[in-house]
């Protein structure tokens, strides 16, 4: 496989880091990543990526969590079987406070695994190739480029109103 | 809306966690003092044993529960602004929803301590835990004060989590501008966030269904608190408007407590331009709502009372308006309903020092209605002979203000050291501006 370089184009309107998305395969350029201070949606309607999976995650948490919830309330009852103020020993409507917490409660815990997972975090090593600027106020679009074409990629980014760091 | 750009917000922001001035350590200091007083009493009083508070036969609960209900209270507004508002696209809370997130954190946290004090017996808390004790049997899930451990375990953990969340992109914004041990904090607890597309794609996702599920959560824990009266056969307790009247006494207080926040930390951090008068604004309208629908609350109990017939019922709300404690009702009906009745006047509402005082006129009835309730429910129920009165001890004043300086030593702890404004949602209000 040949070597690569990469480089990031630093824009300071999403609108042409979306742009410039769009036009890297033309150019002969691979897209490795863009990097932004917000959610854009003009990068993401570039890439035209689908929604994120995190909620799948959720949902499965979800379902967990109200037969988890439903089941400890159950099974805590029945090991006292005792009738309290003629109240059944398995009470569906109090226990659906705890089926409904523990839903809540699952969810969340799913929610959060997913935004790991799907997003790949903790990722201290993707910091190698990545600028400050781009938590601040620049849209950087990573794209690499064979050896000895470095200058062509760097051209390419600067007609388009970039700055160019090049990443060993 | 704001004018700034993102280097503008970048830097307002980020100047606010330059080396702290002596002033504030001095303010820090007081608040130690307060929370070691807090502690101290506690001390003593699990040394000595419960009866050194006040609470006593026939008023089990006093400022412990009261307390206890006033900082859920508090908590309640941050996930409104965080959560429902953001569902909502409401623009004008992003300035001050990191600081009302934090908010919930911490008054939750004060919240938590409570029932732990109020057990007499701190160390004996895993019998709320779900373990079969030394006989093998298990917490009873029938109970509301089991509900609630679940309710406010839940509430703690969610709004931890869904305020670390938050915080992530802008602690990456810390880290690339700054240098030494700060740089490799906040380097680790960013986790490595470089905004790069797959991280907002799942990240935009995964906010969304927090918001989506804190929303319902919300509701549900002031419900839930509220249950551990309502559930409870006393008159002026066992009534079914229970869960929404809390419910909007609890957003009442909590919006309050974020202008009581808000109004020093926007003067002191130099925030105007982020945390505009139309910001304040919006929350003393917000006010206007849940100050009219405590109004009515308040109404509406006084008409079951009188509409049932029921003789023990009406004797409670007649002692409430005038029995011993029959100031604690003016205060609330004052300062909840009344004062911020107030806010219908534009004029009002767009005055800093009025906006400051009516916050804090608010804080001072909340709690009272809490006072009102939780006492006098108890004091003066079904049988004459078993009717007394409460009196806070010394030992439950010293842990009220240890609660209330621990609130504000955390706040003030986070305030300087890590990002009070979100600089994300500004700037996506700023993108969207433009």
């Amino acid at each position: 496989m040949p070597a690569e370089t990469c480089i990031m184009g630093l824009f300071k309107d999403d609108g042409k880091a979306a742009k410039v998305i769009l036009d890297l395969p033309a150019a002969g350029f691979s897209f490795r990543r863009a990097h932004s201070p917000i959610p854009s949606h003009r990068i993401l309607e570039a890439l035209k990526l689908r929604k994120g999976r995190v909620g799948w995650f959720t949902l499965t948490g979800g379902i967990i969590g109200f037969f988890a919830g439903f089941a400890l309330a159950i099974f805590t009852s029945v090991q006292w079987n005792l009738i309290v103020s003629g109240k059944p020993i398995v009470s569906l409507i109090p226990f659906f406070i705890v089926g409904f917490e523990f839903t809540i409660l699952f969810s969340v815990f799913g929610n959060v695994i997913g935004l790991l997972v799907c997003s790949r975090l903790p990722d201290y090593g993707g910091l190698a190739s990545y600028d400050p600027r781009c938590s601040g106020e620049h849209f950087g679009v990573l794209a690499a480029c064979e050896a000895g074409r470095e200058g062509e990629l760097m051209d390419f980014f600067q007609k388009k109103g970039g700055e160019v760091k090049v990443f060993a | 809306m704001t004018d700034l750009t993102y280097a503008q917000i970048d830097e307002t922001v980020l100047n606010t966690l330059e080396r702290p001035r002596p002033r504030y350590w001095v303010f820090v200091a007081l608040m130690l003092c307060g929370v070691l007083l807090g502690a101290g009493a506690w001390a003593y009083q699990i040394f000595v044993g419960i009866g050194v508070g006040g609470q006593d036969i026939p008023v089990a609960w006093g400022t412990y529960l009261i307390n206890f209900v006033f900082w859920v209270g508090i908590a309640h507004s941050g996930t409104l602004i965080s959560a429902i508002l953001h569902l909502f696209r409401a623009g004008w809370r992003n300035p001050i929803a990191r600081a009302a997130e934090t908010m919930t954190v911490f008054a939750v946290c004060c919240a938590g301590l409570f029932p732990f004090i109020h057990l007499g017996r701190a160390w004996q808390v895993y019998f709320m835990l779900p373990l079969p004790n030394q006989r093998l049997l298990w917490p009873n899930f029938l109970s509301p004060l089991m509900f609630d451990v679940v309710a406010i375990s839940t509430y703690l953990t969610v709004s931890s989590l869904f305020w670390y969340t938050g915080l992530v992109p802008d602690l990456a914004v810390v880290r690339d501008r700054s240098t030494g041990l700060r740089h490799k904090i906040f380097r680790v607890l960013s986790l490595g966030w470089s905004g790069a597309h797959h991280q907002w794609l799942n990240y935009s996702r995964g906010y969304l269904f927090f918001a989506a599920l804190a929303t319902p959560l919300v509701i549900s824990v002031h419900s839930v608190v509220s249950w551990d009266f309502a559930l409870g056969v006393v008159p002026g307790w066992h009534t079914t408007i229970f869960a929404p009247y809390f419910v909007a006494g609890a957003i009442h207080s909590g919006l309050a407590m974020v202008l009581t926040l808000m109004i020093p930390l926007r003067r002191i951090f130099r925030y105007e331009a982020i945390i505009t008068l139309n910001v304040l604004e919006n929350v003393a309208k917000t006010m206007i709502l849940t100050g009219l629908i405590v109004g009515l609350a308040y109404g509406t109990e006084y008409f079951i009372a009188w509409y049932s017939h029921n003789a023990v019922e009406w004797e409670s709300f007649r002692w409430r308006a005038m029995g011993e404690y029959a100031y604690g009702l003016y205060f609330m009906i004052l300062c909840n309903v009344l004062i911020p009745s107030l806010f219908l006047l534009k004029a009002v509402r767009r005055s800093v020092p009025w906006l400051f005082a009516i916050s804090l006129a608010v804080n001072f009835g909340m709690w009272w209605e809490r006072f009102v309730i939780i006492v006098g429910g108890v004091a003066h129920d079904f049988a004459p002979h078993a009717w007394g009165l409460y009196a806070p001890s010394l030992v439950e004043y010293c842990i009220m203000v240890g609660s209330f300086s621990l609130f504000f030593f955390l706040f003030l702890l986070f305030c300087k050291h890590m990002p009070s404004v979100s600089m994300t949602e500004m700037k996506e209000t700023a993108h969207h501006a433009g």
